[in-house]
């Protein structure tokens, strides 16, 4: 179920009503029986896939919460016991522990990999001779869960915060699957954490007008950006990089550009109408983009830019394997080695590692992989080298200024720029013929004269343009640290109800509708 | 002197941290996850502890006084 569709606003009113017309403690009932037929009108039934994980979930967490109490009992219980004894006796429940979590993280990331490059490694099989084990009608068995990535990932940072010790493991299952599937988050997150979700929905949440306001105002301008923005980009992109014929470089050029600001515009819309549906429920989720373009520097772009994943992976898979056993035990031996880059051997392990998941995570295609080398190189060597560039800084008395800044910005853009060609051409080879393109025919003359045979008008050009502008005025003002939606609620009512309905107008006037009014599928919902 | 030792380590590493003043470090992006790393890797040598990957997280490095609060808290344990 898409959030731009008719069942779903009439779910989201209904659920709404229901939800400040019941007490208090039966609020997080209406927000799961909500959340299970936006599951089950979306795709038609609740697959097996999510009731797996979703039990397997809510026992390893009960488990791990048990032993940890009897942990806690056993030393209780030896309080004259000397400290290596008492270590033994910890080492002893944490080893059990640890093998109960992986055995749950291989039969979740299982099902992960199962359903998600089914695809890719069946037909490998069915031309290896094993076509009469793994035959097509096997395929049309295996469907995808609509939201896999995001909740399995939820899942698991769930069991490791309990493992961990950084929150109880639930124990009604029907919270706990309120808390992976939680609706406006689960197709396209943001990641949450247990702990903090948890207590939202624990809390008491009582009407208010103004919170109702800002929830449904955040949603309209996410379906602006959806809608304004990213769909009328989408047919000038899709028209470019699906085209049979040569393209100009300058065309292509412009189609990337295009495409970041795509996935900028599809995606922040998105978050956006999840925290603003949230918001209505007074359940706050945390924010997952803050101006990513306004980056100086590629570490910050994606500590701006789908900033829950980059948590998730940065908390879950970078410090648990820098300070894993192997993780110090490489440490040592590289700074015995290199005393002087040794610090960096693990960071720099982590961080490919990080980054090769994180590509793989997104995307099925070897695009993917490359994309996430091509980002995991870029930040080791910024980290190797950081203190190399400080020295030539300070040579070429570059000083920190405006300009200074938007050099920087440009430089991130570029990176960027580059990156996003891997990750939206169709195939490899022709990523390898756009950056060839972008060097060897630019020809910006013809460029300029072809533009409009990509399926986007003059009309439609100036629109983007108009609409993009207003976007990055809202931008500005947030950088500099205003509530946009604060300072138009301060304004005198003519002024506030003129931008109120002047941005619905331009959504409807200006937004681009399917024949049946459907909208096109999110990009990050196919992650 | 414990407080004085880790300051010492702040300042080798991230010499920001010492003057910041809030209490969002790791998300404010004035201490990145390999400066964290060193740092982690640095307080270990120095004070003889093992820093677990439970107690990396933003908490915890939110600013001076807490990895000061985190050290003491390992060391006595």
């Amino acid at each position: 179920m898409q959030l731009l569709s008719n069942s779903f606003v009439i779910l989201w009113v209904i659920c709404f009503a229901l939800y400040y017309l019941v007490p208090v403690k039966w609020q997080w009932v209406v927000l799961t029986v909500a959340g299970a037929l936006f599951y089950m009108i979306g795709t038609g039934g609740i697959p097996v896939g999510i009731l797996l994980t979703a039990v397997s979930t809510y026992a390893c967490g009960i488990w791990l919460n048990n032993s940890l109490g009897a942990q806690k009992k056993a030393l209780s219980d030896c309080v004259n016991a000397d400290k290596e004894e008492k270590k033994t006796i910890k080492l002893g429940f944490e080893r059990q522990r640890r093998r109960v979590q992986i055995l749950y993280f291989v039969f979740n990331l299982g099902i992960l990999l199962t359903t998600k490059y089914t695809v890719v490694i069946l037909p490998i099989l069915q031309k290896a001779g094993f076509s009469s084990f793994f035959p097509d009608s096997f395929f049309a068995r295996i469907v995808m869960p609509l939201g896999i990535s995001f909740y399995t990932l939820t899942a698991i940072g769930y069991v490791v915060d309990v493992g961990r010790e950084q929150c109880s493991a639930s124990k009604n299952f029907w919270k706990l699957l309120l808390f992976l599937f939680y609706f406006p988050a689960v197709t396209q997150g943001p990641f949450n954490r247990y702990g903090k979700l948890s207590a939202e929905f624990e809390r008491e949440h009582i009407f208010n007008y103004e919170r109702m306001l800002f929830g449904v105002q955040r949603f309209v301008w996410g379906a602006f950006k959806k809608l304004v923005i990213a769909d009328r980009v989408n047919i000038f992109v899709g028209n470019v990089f699906g085209s049979n014929e040569a393209v100009w470089g300058s065309i292509y050029a412009l189609a990337v550009v295009l495409y970041m600001i795509q996935l900028y515009a599809d995606f922040s819309g998105y978050m956006d109408m999840a925290l603003g549906i949230s918001e209505t429920f007074d359940i706050l989720l945390p924010e997952n983009f803050k101006r990513p373009y306004f980056s100086t520097s590629v570490a910050e772009f994606w500590r701006r830019w789908h900033i829950t994943l980059g948590t998730w992976f940065k908390d879950y898979v970078m410090f648990s394997f820098v300070m894993s056993g192997a993780g110090r035990k490489i440490s040592k031996n590289a700074k015995k080695r290199w005393p002087r880059l040794g610090k960096h051997v693990t960071s720099v392990i982590g961080t490919m590692l990080v980054w090769l998941l994180t590509g793989m995570w997104h995307g099925r295609t070897a695009g993917y992989i490359l994309w996430g080398v091509y980002y995991g190189l870029i930040m080791c060597v910024s980290l190797v080298l950081e203190s190399e560039f400080a020295v030539w800084k300070k040579r070429l008395h570059l000083r920190e200024g405006r300009l200074y800044s938007l050099l920087c910005m440009a430089r991130t853009w570029v990176i960027v720029f580059l990156a996003d060609v891997l990750i939206r051409s169709e195939s490899l080879s022709q990523a390898k013929e756009i950056y060839l393109a972008l060097f060897t025919r630019f020809h910006l003359r013809e460029g300029i004269l072809h533009v409009s045979s990509y399926g986007l008008s003059k009309y439609g050009f100036i629109l983007l343009l108009v609409a993009c502008l207003l976007w990055l005025l809202v931008s500005i003002r947030e950088e500099q640290g205003r509530d946009v939606r604060r300072d138009i609620a301060s304004r005198p009512m003519a002024v506030r109800w003129g931008c109120y309905y002047g941005v619905v107008l331009l959504l409807i006037i200006t937004g681009i509708y399917g024949g049946s009014y459907d909208t096109a599928a999110f990009l990050y919902q196919s992650f | 002197m414990m407080e004085e030792r880790v300051l010492e380590v702040l300042e080798e590493y991230c010499g920001e941290a010492l003057d910041y003043e809030g209490d969002n470090m790791m998300e404010e992006g004035v201490i990145d996850s390999f400066t964290v790393i060193n740092i982690v890797s640095e307080l270990e040598d120095v004070f003889d502890i093992e820093i677990d990957a439970k107690y990396v997280v933003a908490e915890n490095f939110r600013n001076k006084e807490a990895i000061i609060e985190l050290v003491r808290r390992l060391t006595e344990e």
